[in-house]
């Protein structure tokens, strides 16, 4: 791991293992319902006191995530690092082919939360059923590759190009 | 067909409804005195800082934060005042004086840390100086000193 995305990813860790404090909690508005109070919040049958004070942790402007605890639910944004116009296609296609196949990925959300590129939801079920520090883990590990998944893409996206056009005008060079 | 009426929150006309300001004791002071005491500790800081003596500069900003939602103006003066300390420490004093902190301080400083990391680009401070602190003030205080920033709802 590099050095200067350390403490980023050491903040995160611990803001993780922080609010990943959950517990089964059934609606107090409607009845017999048992839905993660995150998702809730828009729909305005929640509760203020079951949800928590959202946190953001950031590096620049261009990379940050946002936190949002509530008793039964976490929600995890994660804004990627994207410095051009290839990276921005590139790491929208990247998070959609995830997301698509959410359910494999078990605490994956079906879409970002607006202004984020991708979203984790996890549970009180999740953290039940899974290791609490091996969630952490696969986020912190997600975040980690992600970024050099998408500059190697770039790269050979590059070469790939390059070498099309070659052999394409080299029809023209004889 | 008019649909719009569904949309209305008809919880709030419960009369046991819960309020957000009855989650937290609201803030005794006045507004308008809170920006005056806020604007008397920035310079008190600033002759603090002066001696050198960062430790108490900072004790002098987190004691009696602002919070709650009158008063936006003294909040971010505070947070300025805040980071322009943050800014001008050296690394290798940081742990030194997150010790001599106290238990409060602790929190309210690691809730100021959240808000401007909530904020990047806001002032002059970066990310990793923020980050930075992060780090050790957790290596300090601990995870629970994050538990106690997500659920106090007296925000800075």
């Amino acid at each position: 791991m590099s050095n200067v995305l350390r403490p980023y990813l050491a903040a995160v860790r611990s803001t993780l293992t922080a609010a990943l404090t959950l517990q089964d909690f059934s609606s107090q508005v409607v009845e017999r319902h048992n839905k993660p109070e995150v998702e809730v919040r828009h729909a305005l049958i929640t509760s203020k006191e079951v949800l928590l004070n959202p946190l953001t942790i950031s590096r620049n402007e261009n990379e940050c995530v946002y936190i949002e605890p509530s008793i039964n639910s976490i929600r995890v944004s994660i804004k990627i690092k994207q410095a051009d116009e290839i990276e921005r296609i590139l790491c929208h296609k990247f998070t959609r082919f995830l997301m698509q196949r959410a359910e494999s990925f078990i605490v994956l959300r079906r879409k970002p939360v607006s202004g984020y590129d991708i979203s984790f939801l996890i549970t009180n079920n999740h953290s039940e059923t899974m290791l609490k520090h091996k969630i952490v883990d696969f986020i912190i590990q997600f975040m980690e590759e992600v970024d050099k998944e998408i500059s190697e893409m770039k790269l050979s996206l590059n070469a790939r190009a390059r070498i099309v056009a070659e052999s394409y005008l080299s029809a023209f060079d004889s | 067909m008019e649909i719009a009426f569904r949309k209305i929150d008809i919880d709030v006309y419960d009369e046991d409804v819960l309020l957000e300001e009855e989650l937290y004791d609201a803030d005794p002071r006045d507004p308008v005195q809170v920006v005056s005491e806020t604007k008397a500790k920035t310079s008190q800081v600033r002759s603090t800082l002066a001696k050198g003596d960062v430790a108490g500069a900072l004790n002098i900003v987190l004691e009696n934060a602002p919070y709650g939602p009158d008063a936006e103006e003294a909040k971010n003066i505070n947070l300025q005042t805040l980071l322009s300390i943050l800014g001008s420490t050296k690394a290798t004093e940081i742990p030194a004086i997150l010790k001599a902190l106290s238990q409060d301080a602790q929190d309210t400083l690691m809730k100021y840390l959240y808000k401007g990391m909530a904020m990047p680009g806001w002032g002059d401070v970066s990310g990793s100086v923020l980050l930075g602190w992060h780090e050790k003030l957790t290596e300090i205080a601990g995870t629970g000193c994050i538990v106690r920033v997500m659920t106090d709802r007296r925000a800075v």
